[in-house]
């Protein structure tokens, strides 16, 4: 599979139909970092693993670069989906960035809990079933049981939160500047830890309907807090309401977007009067 | 009401258009209401967004009501409908946390309808009664 990446990096590098590829490099002491490829003999020193999201990194290279400059990305399939949310939000132009997608073997699939190990252009390697992360015990754990155990359990993770902003800065999608988790009218800034409600629920809420369920920020947590489960639920609902999934179809808008006309919840009348605690009269 | 509606503390949004006229009409025929709410006017239930129910929660308020128009009666072209839906999304990580949905009540009611206004109210302080305190989630400020 490796090979099979070099080799069609190489092609695109060589035939100028990409000004530059961005991949993993494994440089002087056997290092490894991300780097833009733009001489084909270079390609050599490309390789896979670790799992490495680029997508937020492609973003940069192409702002800064002149106009016609165009980028392949040499991605997984997490990293695609996450692309595709960019795209729909303006980030990145999608004329000028190529993507070179492989796919994850099952034992990524595994230690990611990621449904979809592959990406939907497939280019090297072969597509392997993914896992559902709903069925893994770490994460029932966490969503499963009563108000109150959940709470405390919830509590107890992210109270030994160390407010690195990992999360924030790992994701793939978090672009927004100015952020408000810098803003002290929503989280009050130099505290440690983190007021747990503001800082952490902003996050998770603003990735709502844009996780791409890719699993970077729990990567990055150093206090190892189970920050992709947080957005589980939430995909869930989505997925259950309006059958929509971030990351698939780049025609599609979030959902939560549209009015009730255009995008009904299945099995749902229009509601002309809502309330959660009163029956309709 | 019962003393223990002297600790729940609603925080009510009201969409300037229906809800808050609807407050007004409630008063006007003075119906007797517990006093610890507070109505903020919005303009347009589509406004109120789901950070500003968080940061609400997390100022120490026992529960958030958005108050809009009917879903198919916004002002401003179904603002109301990305609203609801977006708030409904919120009730699920609310959920998760352990927070629970039930603390945000979404209503859709127009102005001549203060008595549904006071209905939702008094429900929600019913609702909100029987819930344990937030615990952690609300951060001990000196």
């Amino acid at each position: 599979m490796l090979e099979q990446v070099r080799q069609r990096a190489r092609e695109l590098l060589e035939r100028k139909q990409a000004d530059g590829v961005l991949a993993l490099k494994k440089g002087y002491w056997d290092v490894i970092q991300p780097h833009v490829f733009t001489a084909p003999a270079e390609i050599d020193k490309l390789v896979l693993e670790p799992k490495w999201l680029l997508a937020k990194m492609a973003r940069a290279v192409l702002l800064e670069r002149p106009q016609p400059w165009r980028l392949v990305v040499v991605m997984r399939g997490c990293d695609e989906r996450a692309v595709v949310e960019l795209v729909k939000r303006n980030q990145v132009d999608r004329e000028r960035l190529l993507t070179l997608g492989y796919a994850c073997d099952s034992a990524q699939a595994k230690a990611c809990l990621c449904n979809r190990p592959y990406p939907q252009k497939l280019d090297a390697g072969s597509a392997v079933e993914g896992v559902d992360p709903l069925t893994d015990e770490r994460v029932k754990s966490y969503l499963e049981g009563d108000a109150r155990t959940r709470m405390e359990k919830w509590a107890e993770q992210l109270r030994r939160c160390i407010k690195c902003y990992g999360c924030r800065n790992s994701c793939p999608i978090c672009v927004c500047v100015p952020c408000k988790l810098e803003d002290e009218v929503w989280v009050e800034r130099g505290v440690v830890p983190a007021e747990m409600t503001t800082f952490h629920l902003i996050r998770a809420f603003h990735l709502s309907d844009t996780c791409v369920a890719c699993g970077a920020c729990q990567e990055a947590c150093p206090v190892g807090i189970p920050l992709m489960t947080l957005q589980l639920s939430m995909r869930e609902a989505l997925k259950r309401d309006y059958n929509y999934e971030a990351g698939i179809d780049a025609d599609r808008k979030s959902p939560v977007l549209s009015d009730f006309i255009k995008e009904p919840r299945p099995g749902q009348d229009m509601p002309d009067w809502v309330d959660s605690t009163e029956k309709k009269p | 009401m019962s003393a223990d509606s002297n600790n729940v503390k609603i925080l009510v949004f009201a969409c300037r258009w229906c809800g808050l006229f609807g407050a007004d009409a409630a008063g006007r025929q003075r119906i007797e209401l517990p006093v610890s709410f507070r109505v903020i006017p919005v303009e347009c239930a589509g406004y109120v967004e789901p950070d500003l129910v968080i940061r609400a929660f997390a100022s120490g308020v026992t529960g958030v009501a958005v108050l809009g128009c009917h879903v198919g009666g916004c002002r401003f072209n179904d603002a109301n409908h990305p609203a609801l839906k977006r708030l409904e999304l919120l009730k699920t990580l609310l959920d998760t946390t352990g927070i629970g949905g039930n603390r945000l009540l979404l209503g859709f009611g127009t102005t001549h309808e203060w008595h549904q206004y006071v209905e939702t109210i008094l429900g929600f302080y019913r609702e909100l009664e029987g819930l344990p305190s937030m615990g952690a989630w609300v951060p001990v400020k000196q």
